[in-house]
């Protein structure tokens, strides 16, 4: 045995539980992506920069990439793959969608994982703050325009109690 | 021309859903069983001879499979030559892995394969490998300097490309008593940085003798040519897949070393090999961008009349050339003029090595055009007191001129620059700006306007690199058919990495077809699907692309029309269309059904063929390949409003606004999208981005928290307002787009800051325009 060698691992994904082995310096972003098969989750720079691995963790946003997945037993970890449940898209799914807030898309996932979490606590946020709530994910094509118009809809929809 | 019925709808796009949603395939989702994993040991001198490499113990270490350099690949791989005949072009080759010298901080050296990433990355920590530590070249002016040290041991000096032409007479108009006026531009250094690195996953098929590369690419065929040719294998023996791609901005199109090393390692090991690149090395060693210095000299009559214009380019492009160098400078030269007459004109244009990473075309090579022009109309209206909008308008051509022979040979034609500059000045509300900026001048609030006028070439036909002497074809290619069911397929060679098209080309085919966009599936990205085209480089997609796709489907809806003509008993199709999946006949003036649909005459040309026409082949499905013409233009004028906190240096960017031509659009909403995308690159590089070497030619740039790219709170809301004056000789009157943003945010933002800081008598030469480098002006006065 070394510090190296894998554990095992308890972890709660989106409302379930599952077991795995991982080695301890394993990366939460890779377990989840690799071991897990959860790819929607990118990986952009692990330097917890560019919010492209943005989870949901206990409900508040954080990087997979900073953590290593045994960090993560004992806490509600939810990825982007909860965010469309049943096929409905969610909120600021839909509105970027509609909005054309995306491009390449490498980045929405993360934009929406960390704004779906930021609108539950901001109900009527103005374009400022939604500009400045955003500006911890990096967006290389679409100059964010359009991701700020979704999040302005989105809020107005949430407020009225909409998905659409 | 028939009446357009999907083409130009403002469709939401058909990519979202799988991307919204976590399910988009980029190339690190793909999961392939019993993958071994890729990491390149990288050299961390700017300069160094490879005295010996110990990788006893590294290959002892856990999980390692293999651990390979320069020898092995040399025995592998074929070197790369880049020598076209270009004259005052040099030719160079370089080995696929270097076996004596590393030229720049992060040349692989060793590529080690172990089972997973991070016992690859152990194994790495094991290895020794000693280096002479050389002298390095730096910069331009170290790369110029007698007796400086030889970037590339082949080459007599550092000069790898030099090119000059003289049109008119430029020399009579620099005589003594001319009024001369002189400017001078530096580009930083950039990098692509797309959000997704670069990566790859080799499949060698020992069975069948055959290469599968994942990879997401923009080029995918070019892209399959190079990377058969090094592997010496036949273009058959290889496919190239390319998934959803994270972002390419021009960086996935060369063949990497990387990329062939680990596809020479599948073949070797017979084993499965994938390389996902981090973020470190993808700002140090994938591909950097831009770096000039520029100057211009002219001459000019009391108007501020450009009457002869001298062009001097530098340039330093890195270490290796992926790429011809004369490449992105010469397009500079070719395209200087832009919206202005201009008729005796010289450049010289000299590009160097240094060591630093590989430079390669970036959304928008030709990025620091317009600045240098209108920045050169600036320092005029300076120098004669004059008001620089006025300059612009006296030296810009107006629709009578048109077309217009640039002094470079190239025809502008269908371009609208001085309506898209009044329009601009009115939305902006210049008189109103005006008094706004004096009152707040009082107040100690330094506010200013920037403005830059873009003539974008779009889509390079065949004829231009010929002209310019740049290797390579600007056709593309396109199929489609219409399947036994009535279901539509197309696929062309281009590849997407956030352009839409699959939502776009699906609106080109449709509408010759009378069929619902949703109802057309595009291919692209997969070699044995797609037709063999130049791929998405330029703002080529909705021109080549669209046009060609375009061109396939009417053949194609003619075939059709042809069938249900036999299939009626008329004499000819004239009086029929594709209408909603139906045929509708037009009798006395108004559509009817015919009784036949597209999915009776697609039974028909399949599995009812004695029923075609006499001599017709069965089957619908028609393949095209389109030429554009030698170079299409669009054109836009940006303005933009900027505060300068003179105490620190930082340049707020409060407003944007483009007008912008681009002839017919495909689909308005991602026309748009992807003008806010390159406005918002130009912006960020014209205020953040630079890639930092210091005077040893170390890299300073490893991390985004180092390389600064724009978040939502530098980039402000950017306005576009359209025209769509189509152009005359594209078939679907487009005249493309996407990198004119970039161009004209270049222009704008040094624009508006030397507005701002007019007062204080300082002119901002160089990019990016940093605190430091403002309070630096602003210190010197």
């Amino acid at each position: 045995m070394s510090a190296l060698d894998p554990v095992p691992l308890l972890l709660n994904i989106n409302g379930a539980t599952r077991r795995l082995f991982a080695e301890p310096r394993r990366l939460l972003s890779d377990v989840l992506r690799e071991d897990c098969g959860l790819t929607g989750l990118h990986v952009g720079c692990e330097h917890g920069v560019c919010g492209a691995c943005t989870i949901l963790l206990d409900g508040a946003p954080a990087r997979a990439c900073l953590m290593y997945a045994v960090q993560a037993q004992g806490h509600e970890i939810t990825t982007i793959e909860a965010f469309d449940a049943g096929g409905e898209l969610s909120v600021v799914q839909q509105a970027l969608h509609e909005e054309h807030g995306l491009q390449c898309g490498f980045c929405t996932p993360g934009i929406v994982v960390t704004m779906e979490a930021w609108l539950a606590e901001h109900p009527d946020p103005t374009e400022t703050e939604i500009r400045d709530a955003l500006s911890g994910n990096l967006c290389r094509c679409t100059g964010y325009h359009n991701i700020v118009a979704a999040i302005v809809k989105a809020a107005a929809r949430r407020r009225e109690g909409r998905a659409t | 021309m028939t009446d357009r019925r999907t083409i130009g709808a403002p469709r939401l796009r058909r990519e979202d859903y799988r991307l919204v949603t976590g399910q988009g395939r980029y190339l690190d989702d793909i999961s392939i069983a019993g993958c071994l994993h890729a990491h390149f040991v990288r050299s961390p001198h700017a300069h160094a001879r490879i005295r010996s490499i110990d990788i006893a113990a590294a290959q002892q270490a856990e999980g390692v499979a293999a651990i390979v350099g320069g020898r092995e690949l040399a025995e592998w791989t074929t070197p790369l030559r880049m020598a076209p005949l270009i004259e005052g072009l040099r030719p160079v080759g370089f080995d696929t892995l270097p076996i004596d010298k590393v030229r720049f901080v992060g040349d692989p050296v060793l590529c080690i394969v172990a089972t997973d990433r991070y016992l690859a990355e152990d194994a790495a920590d094991l290895v020794a490998i000693d280096y002479e530590v050389l002298a390095a070249v730096a910069d331009l002016d170290q790369a110029f300097a007698p007796g400086a040290a030889l970037v590339d041991d082949e080459l007599p000096d550092n000069l790898i490309s030099q090119q000059s032409a003289t049109v008119g007479d430029p020399g009579r108009y620099f005589a003594e008593g001319a009024m001369i006026v002189e400017a001078s531009f530096r580009q930083q250094r950039q990098t692509h940085a797309p959000i997704e690195t670069r990566g790859c996953c080799a499949i060698w098929d020992q069975g069948r003798r055959h290469l599968t590369m994942h990879i997401g690419n923009q080029v995918p065929h070019p892209y399959r040519t190079q990377l058969a040719r090094r592997l010496k294998l036949s273009e058959s023996q290889v496919t190239v897949i390319s998934p959803d791609i994270g972002g390419g901005f021009g960086q996935k199109i060369a063949l990497y070393r990387e990329e062939l090393t680990v596809a020479a390692l599948a073949r070797e090991l017979k084993r499965p090999v994938r390389w996902r690149e981090d973020r470190a090395e993808n700002l140090i060693a994938a591909s950097h961008a831009r770096e000039d210095v520029v100057r211009t000299r002219v001459s000019v009559d009391g108007e501020g009349r450009i009457l002869a214009l001298e062009l001097d380019i530098r340039e330093d492009f890195g270490a290796y050339c992926f790429y011809p160098a004369n490449y992105l400078a010469r397009v500079v030269a070719m395209i200087l003029s832009g919206p202005y007459r201009l008729s005796n004109y010289a450049y010289d244009i000299k590009v160097v090595l240094t060591n630093k990473c590989g430079n390669g075309p970036m959304r928008a090579p030709m990025a620091i055009t317009s600045w240098v022009m209108d920045g050169t109309i600036e320092a005029i209206a300076r120098k004669l007191s004059l008001d620089p909008i006025a300059v612009r308008r006296t030296n810009m051509l107006r629709a009578t001129d048109l077309p217009y022979q640039m002094p470079t040979g190239l025809t502008l034609e269908d371009v609208t620059p001085s309506e898209t500059l009044d329009r601009a000045l009115e939305a902006f509300g210049i008189a109103e700006f005006r008094a706004r900026q004096q009152a707040d001048r009082a107040r100690g609030i330094f506010r200013g306007v920037g403005l830059c006028c873009v003539v974008e070439s779009t889509t390079y036909g065949s004829a231009f690199y010929k002209a310019a002497g740049i290797p390579g074809s600007g056709h593309e290619s396109g199929w489609v058919k219409i399947e036994p069911s009535g279901a539509v397929n197309a696929s062309v060679g281009l590849m997407a990495s956030g352009q839409g098209y699959e939502t776009t080309f699906a609106q080109v085919v449709a509408d010759p077809l009378g069929v619902d966009p949703d109802d057309v599936q595009i291919h692209i990205g997969n070699t044995d699907t797609a037709p063999y085209g130049m791929g998405s480089r330029g703002a080529r997609g909705g021109t080549a692309g669209g046009s060609v796709l375009l061109i396939a489907s009417e053949a194609l809806r003619d075939k059709v029309l042809t069938i249900a003509t036999t299939l009626l008993g008329l004499n000819t199709s004239g009086e029929l269309r594709l209408n909603n999946r139906r045929i509708e006949r037009r009798l006395a003036g108004a559509w009817t059904d015919a009784g036949l649909s597209l999915a009776d005459i697609a039974h028909v040309a399949y599995l009812d063929p004695l029923r075609l026409p006499v001599g017709m082949e069965p089957g619908l499905e028609a393949h095209r390949a389109y030429d554009p013409p030698p170079m299409t233009f669009s054109n836009a004028t940006h303005i933009c409003e900027v505060v300068v906190d003179v105490a620190t240096g930082k340049v707020n960017l409060e407003r944007y606004i483009v007008v912008e031509d681009c002839g017919t659009v495909l689909n308005p909403l991602i026309v748009r999208g992807q003008q806010q995308g390159a406005i918002a690159m130009g912006i960020s590089g014209a205020l953040l981005e630079e890639v930092v070497y210091d005077e040893h030619a170390q890299n300073r740039s490893g991390s985004f928290a180092d390389y600064l790219l724009a978040t939502a709170v530098e980039i402000p809301p950017i306005e576009v307002i359209s025209q769509h004056t189509p152009n005359q000789k594209t078939p679907t009157g487009s005249k493309g787009m996407s990198e004119g943003g970039v161009m004209g945010a270049t222009g704008a933002l040094p624009s508006a800051v030397n507005d701002a800081l007019a007062p204080f008598g300082v002119v901002a030469e160089a990019q990016p325009l940093s605190p430091m480098y403002i309070r630096s002006l602003l210190r010197s006065v």
